[in-house]
């Protein structure tokens, strides 16, 4: 159990640690559901940490934490040991910061793919030219440089996925989120985005933390929280590469 | 489908303001010119009258006004309004005038002769009233029944608005209408026509009768309570029908972004600030009224066309004025700018977390 009583510090110290929930808290407006209860763990830079948990357990709230989708009811989210408040607004911190891969996908059906790898870098001052080559720069890093032209429709679902991944790297983010990314995909093209996960992680030295009820993926992560009923009952090695962060 | 039924809703709030106000302007800017085209300086009419066009003033007024230093010319016209249902010809304006009167000068005619001293029963006619009617000069023309005129010539004029009007002898409809020595204006031409001069001119009328009015043109034609009536119709129904548009694309707006919702859950995650979505919206929305408001000024002309086949349509001009289509597409600009406030607001306002729930 990794709950910590001990007080909040405003800055927090750790060179390393990119992520840190302290006695992170969230109850939903009628106030008597409680999604989170009393979190606190570290996330050091370049870590590859998959959350898992039953249904309910509070995975995907704790991810809107993190991402400063949802602000928490009490405790602190520190990015860069910096409390995210010192972020607001968080649009931007999102644009700058964050990359998020949702279940199901959620491209924009009207636009290309191209287009939608486009769509972070719309927040930036980026000339035209240059988000269009990122984004064709992007497309080939995920394998999918022949199909920048295509509609999402005409894509299969493993290759809309590796189009959202490729839109959340748009920004060139330290810190990547993922819902359930393989959760609407076969096994192969789980196996795709997995694999693309790993290279990036490896290659990029992305932090990227993982929401899965998949145990193959959480078998590629380095480090596995498991939460229950909102509290964080395992923060324990997977089976991945590279060193867990300490705290 | 719903964003056509729109760009419909706007199109026709532009196009009733393009087409009933620029009528209206077109009516004005042709009454206008009936005094400037002829360096009419002054209009006198009476004051108390909520109708200009029937004032009845005393013909001797006329006299006094010309023996006025600073007076080149005094014009003394009775104006009336016929209808002859029989012919589906409506609202015809008669002028009558003095045949000698300076306003006759410039007649274009095009057929016959202009008025002489002792006509009685002679009639000038304008070429698209006469065209309206099949006249030319020396047919008779019933003015009342049992009273016909002779038309002794054909005129043109630059003015629709004269060019689809009678001209009588002055004392020959006082005796029709029955209102002898009676005018309803006096038009005057200063000698200088400076705006001092002018001034000056107007305060010396003043005086000569109870209850008138001494007016420069554009004032005069802004004060007739016709053309303001036409004015206030033009633009009560074209407030409406914007009032409609904009509920339009507010309807279409809001379903649009509840049906974006997600979408927009996502474009907010993926860090679009507040501000870029309130863009976005408000620069559809203003899309759409723009394609409205491009379609309302081609139905506009449309109507135009069709409003000149009406029994009143002879006056229209059918030309719409570019300040009256730009009039148009600011309106329309600002329909879908106001219509896409609330839905922009609402887009906005939506949770990322809540958005990317939504089903």
């Amino acid at each position: 159990m990794n709950n910590r009583a001990a007080e909040t510090p405003r800055h927090i110290a750790l060179s390393n640690c990119l992520l840190c929930a302290e006695r992170l808290s969230k109850f939903y407006p009628d106030g008597r559901v409680q999604a989170l209860d009393d979190l606190s763990f570290h996330i050091a830079r370049g870590e590859y940490v998959a959350v898992m948990g039953p249904s309910g357990s509070g995975k995907s709230t704790l991810l809107n934490l993190l991402g400063a989708l949802d602000r928490p009811t009490s405790g602190e989210v520190y990015f860069e040991g910096k409390p995210l408040a010192e972020f607001y607004p968080w649009d931007r911190f999102r644009c700058e910061q964050v990359g998020f891969v949702f279940q199901s996908f959620h491209l924009l059906p009207a636009l290309t793919a191209l287009e939608n790898v486009q769509i972070p870098m719309l927040e930036t001052r980026r000339s035209a030219a240059e988000r269009k080559a990122t984004a064709e720069a992007l497309l080939e890093l995920v394998g999918l440089a022949s199909r920048r032209d295509h509609l999402p429709q005409a894509l299969s679902v493993g290759e809309r996925q590796r189009v959202a991944v490729a839109r959340a790297l748009a920004n060139n983010p330290p810190l990547l989120l993922a819902d359930e990314p393989t959760g609407n995909l076969d096994s192969a093209a789980a196996e795709a985005v997995l694999d693309l996960f790993a290279r990036l992680h490896s290659e990029r030295r992305l932090t990227l933390v993982v929401i899965t009820h998949d145990s193959a993926l959480s078998r590629r992560a380095q480090r596995l929280l498991r939460l229950k009923d909102g509290r964080l009952i395992a923060d324990e090695p997977a089976g991945g590469n590279g060193p867990a962060s300490r705290r | 489908m719903r964003s056509a039924l729109t760009i419909a809703g706007v199109s026709v709030a532009v196009a009733a303001v393009v087409a009933l106000v620029g009528a209206v302007g077109s009516f004005e800017r042709q009454l206008l010119a009936v005094f400037q085209n002829r360096g009419i300086d002054l209009v006198v009419a009476g004051a108390t009258t909520v109708q200009r066009l029937q004032s009845s003033l005393d013909e001797d007024l006329g006299r006094r006004i010309a023996r006025l230093p600073g007076v080149k010319h005094v014009a003394c016209a009775l104006i009336e309004n016929f209808s002859f249902p029989e012919l589906d010809v409506l609202g015809v304006v008669v002028r009558g005038l003095e045949p000698n009167s300076f306003v006759l000068d410039e007649v274009a005619l095009i057929e016959g002769r202009k008025l002489e001293p002792g006509d009685s029963d002679a009639m000038l006619i304008g070429k698209v009233l006469a065209k309206t009617l099949s006249k030319r000069a020396g047919d008779q023309f019933e003015l009342v029944p049992g009273r016909h005129f002779r038309i002794v010539g054909v005129f043109d004029s630059f003015n629709l608005l004269e060019s689809n009007s009678l001209v009588v002898p002055l004392a020959a409809l006082q005796d029709l209408m029955d209102r002898r020595g009676k005018a309803t204006v006096f038009m005057v031409v200063a000698a200088d026509s400076s705006q001092a001069a002018v001034e000056s001119l107007a305060a010396q009328i003043k005086p000569l009768a109870p209850n008138i009015d001494v007016l420069p043109a554009r004032q005069y034609v802004d004060s007739l309570i016709e053309v303001r009536l036409a004015r206030a119709v033009a633009w009560f129904t074209s407030t409406l029908a914007l009032i409609v548009g904009t509920i339009g694309v507010v309807n279409t707006m809001l379903t649009a972004v509840f049906e974006r919702t997600r979408e927009l859950a996502v474009l907010r995650a993926v860090g679009w600030r507040r501000a870029t979505i309130v863009k976005m919206i408000l620069f559809e929305s203003a899309l759409l009224s723009m394609i409205g408001a491009a379609v309302g000024c081609a139905m506009a002309w449309l109507l135009t066309q069709l409003l000149r086949l009406t029994p009143t349509g002879r006056l229209i001009s059918g030309e719409i004025g570019w300040d009256v289509v730009a009039q148009g597409c600011v309106l329309a600009f600002f329909v879908g700018i106001a219509g896409g406030g609330y839905p922009a607001w609402r887009a906005a306002k939506l949770l990322p977390t809540e958005g990317l729930r939504h089903e």
